[in-house]
């Protein structure tokens, strides 16, 4: 019954950004109420539809829409979970955003713009055709693009915007790619569709994965790759996400948790039996997470922008999802699982940590912790709310985190056994990072004395009521949904019928006869208790640092460290990508074209229009207007028909 | 009796005198001047062979045709007339307004 109204989980919140965007600026708040309302909607329906389909059906609606084309919802276990995730994360964060963007002049635009993120996300998520899918994936992207630049007067901020909306557009265009290729491989099956069936619906695709030829799937799978890379700020294209922090706080929460970034790494799980089929593309996700989240990872270290910090994080733990997925070549589907469990229990401590960061700048008055310091005296919620979301980012154990950040780990040792060790590598130094970044973050922040003039007051409960559900999901997530969450979306793919082992034999995951894998085959005892290790220790070196002042960063490093220098700047990539690549390879490489597009394509039309227009010129001038040269052509005219006549008759035609 | 074949050598003669003015000249009075001839040219051939095959039908035709330049002439003269008002001049090279 709920399920008939899941076109509603979108048309709420496209109705709050219309009322909002008309009627918020006559209203309290700019009627956030109405986004609030709306998504609160949308968790409620997604709860009844969770019932409903729990544990083993799945709802998928369709109508036609255009030529081969149609526009569905199709709710399984991967989505479901997804809709729950953010429309709970989302409703908490315009809770918290009534609150937080209280008498700032365009809170009416925000909350309009804050919906449609919402509306584009959830629509994103339960699409049930690549298309459909598509296209929310632009609305996200321009959704972000505005938010992002939502305090456009300031130059940073819409320069920011820009560059989030172009470093993504590179992702999509090869996203574009990847559909149109997609499309063609399945149209050139010639399939014989039954009526309500269409070549780009999921249950379709993965019916035929495995007719479509491996190097074109692998073609495909990295061309989704690539959309998937720019949306979910892995690298190379991760440069926008530490900068979109220019937006309000709330939708850096929105961004990072639940919206936008998570786009790219839910279609890579969408799509899993495509990259599963696909020789080497899991490799390549693989190693780009794996890389993102070490590299992200080590300049989080050094950033001094509280919101920066969490920032890098997110890219790092992006990686780590990736790289959860990537790894599924060595475990097969159940991959899937343990990456978006990851990417949950993720949303559920980022969107705490952004909103405990809010909560404080709000208060603090700047995004810059070495102004900080004892904020945690006189924002007592706040500051515990932000430990346990710390402690869970820092996989200690117990904590959400660490259940889903093991697991990675875990799998990612798995892989290495059976193939290569590097993912399993970067990813226990990516973590042992987090753990110590995390949590200089806390101590700068949190303990030891002020070190600026701020206000001392703690937030209002508007915004701390969201931070602490927040918490109790951040804290307790993990340990009670964790088996019972990997085994339900294990089933995700029997919905369709899906032959993972034929397509680990195409992949070249499986061999044809052996089994998969050598599943649990019992990991050395360091293995097992390195993430206990490895958060815990991270955490004690952060202490010693920042709280006991027992070692002075100093020591270890010092102004003149070029290894610090190249973090700080992080890793020259302002100076590598905006500088010189931008700057100096495009521009001109650009220049180039543009001369091209002067001299030959502008030329070759510039002579042609020449051509014709001093043709007509020169052919204007026997119009003279002057009727005695009309006589003389006329006489001249008849005197030349007499003669060829006076001839014609001579010769005797 | 003159044979009909002088007439329209004079006839061609005059025509000819018509054309070649009317092709070369500039001058607003002299074209008129060339019309005439034309006109005339075309008159005496008529008349001519009316009187050489007895019928009045073409010295019939002469006179109307008279009556036709006299009016050709009487709107030529006049828009002449407001012409050299408006512009000095009856050079037709010079009055172009309408020209491109």
């Amino acid at each position: 019954m709920y399920a008939d109204y899941a076109y509603l989980i979108v048309a709420m919140p496209v109705l709050a950004f219309v009322l909002c965007i008309f009627f918020g600026w006559h209203l309290p708040k700019g009627g956030g109420f109405f986004t609030v309302l709306a998504t609160f909607g949308g968790l409620i329906l997604s709860l009844g539809i969770f019932k409903e389909i729990y544990p083993d059906k799945i709802v998928h609606q369709s109508i036609p829409w255009f030529a081969n084309f149609n526009v569905g919802i199709l709710i399984d276990p991967l989505a479901i979970v997804m809709l729950l995730m953010v429309t709970f994360v989302v409703t908490l964060i315009h809770t918290y955003a009534l609150g937080y963007m209280d008498g700032d002049p365009g809170a009416a635009r925000y909350f309009a713009e804050a919906a449609l993120f919402t509306a584009a996300m959830l629509g994103l998520i339960y699409s049930d055709n690549l298309l459909q899918l598509f296209i929310f994936w632009e609305l996200v992207g321009l959704c972000s693009f505005l938010l992002i630049g939502f305090w456009y007067r300031k130059p940073s901020a819409a320069a920011a915007a820009k560059k989030a909306f172009l470093t993504t557009r590179v992702g999509d265009v090869l996203f574009l790619a990847a559909l149109v290729l997609l499309y063609n491989n399945m149209a050139s099956l010639n399939l014989a569709l039954k009526p309500g069936e269409y070549l780009l619906q999921f249950p379709v695709i993965y019916a035929h994965i495995a007719q479509i030829p491996p190097t074109q799937l692998t073609f495909i799978a990295l061309c989704l790759l690539g959309g998937a890379v720019g949306k979910s700020g892995q690298f190379p294209l991760h440069v926008w996400l530490p900068d979109a922090m220019e937006g309000p706080t709330t939708v850096s929460a929105m961004i990072h948790a639940a919206t936008m970034v998570t786009a790219g790494v839910y279609l890579v799980a969408r799509m899993f039996p495509l990259f599963y089929a696909a020789p080497n593309a899991l490799t390549v996700v693989a190693l780009i997470g794996a890389f993102t989240g070490l590299f992200a990872a080590t300049m989080g270290l050094t950033a001094f922008d509280i919101k920066r910090v969490l920032a890098f994080s997110t890219v790092s733990q992006l990686g780590f999802m990736m790289a959860g997925l990537g790894v599924g070549a060595a475990v097969g589907v159940a991959a899937v699982g343990v990456s978006i469990f990851h990417l949950i229990g993720h949303s559920f401590f980022k969107a705490l940590l952004f909103l405990c960061s809010g909560s404080v700048i709000h208060a603090v008055g700047t995004n810059d912790m070495r102004e900080m310091g004892g904020v945690g005296k006189y924002m007592k919620w706040t500051a515990y709310t932000m430990l346990i979301g710390s402690l869970s980012l820092a996989g200690f154990p117990l904590f959400t985190g660490f259940f889903s950040k093991d697991e990675i780990i875990k799998i990612a040792y798995e892989y290495g056994v059976q193939i290569n060790y590097l993912p399993y590598i970067m990813l226990i130094c990516a973590a042992t990072l987090t753990a110590i970044y995390t949590f200089r973050l806390w101590f700068v922040a949190f303990t030891g004395e002020p070190r600026s003039d701020y206000h001392k007051h703690e937030s209002p409960w508007i915004m701390i009521g969201p931070l602490v559900l927040l918490a109790v999901f951040a804290l307790g997530f993990g340990f009670f949904a964790q088996s019972g969450f990997y085994q339900y979306l294990d089933t995700n793919f029997e919905h369709y019928g899906v032959d993972f082992h034929a397509l680990g034999v195409i992949g070249g995951h499986i061999s044809e006869a052996g089994a998969a894998g050598g599943e649990g085959a019992g990991e050395p005892f360091i293995v097992k208790i390195l993430p206990y290790i490895i958060a815990i220790g991270g955490i004690l070196v952060a202490m010693l640092f920042y709280y006991w002042h027992k070692l002075d960063p100093g020591l270890v490093t010092s102004e003149r460290d070029p290894i610090r220098r190249l973090l700080l700047k992080g890793y020259y990539q302002h100076e590598i990508f905006t500088a010189w690549f931008a700057e100096t390879v495009v521009y001109g490489v650009a220049i180039l074209f543009n001369l091209i597009d002067i001299k030959i394509v502008d030329g070759v039309l510039n002579k042609i229009s020449e051509v014709t227009v001093g043709f007509g010129g020169n052919l204007r001038k026997v119009q003279t207007g002057v009727v005695q040269n009309y006589i003389t052509a006329v006489v001249l005219g008849i005197v030349v028909l007499v003669i060829v006549i006076e001839i014609g008759m001579k010769v005797g035609l | 009796m003159i044979p009909v074949e002088l007439y329209i050598l004079l006839a061609s003669i005059m025509f000819t005198i018509g054309l070649y003015g009317l092709v070369t000249q500039r001058n607003g009075i002299k074209l008129m001047m060339c019309i005439e001839l034309l006109l005339n040219s075309a008159n005496i051939n008529l008349v001519a062979f009316s009187a050489n095959q007895p019928n009045v039908d073409g010295q019939v035709f002469a006179l109307f045709s008279i009556a036709l330049a006299a009016a050709e002439a009487g709107v030529g003269f006049a828009i002449l007339i407001s012409l050299y008002r408006l512009y000095g001049t009856i050079e037709l090279d010079n009055i172009n307004a309408l020209r491109w």
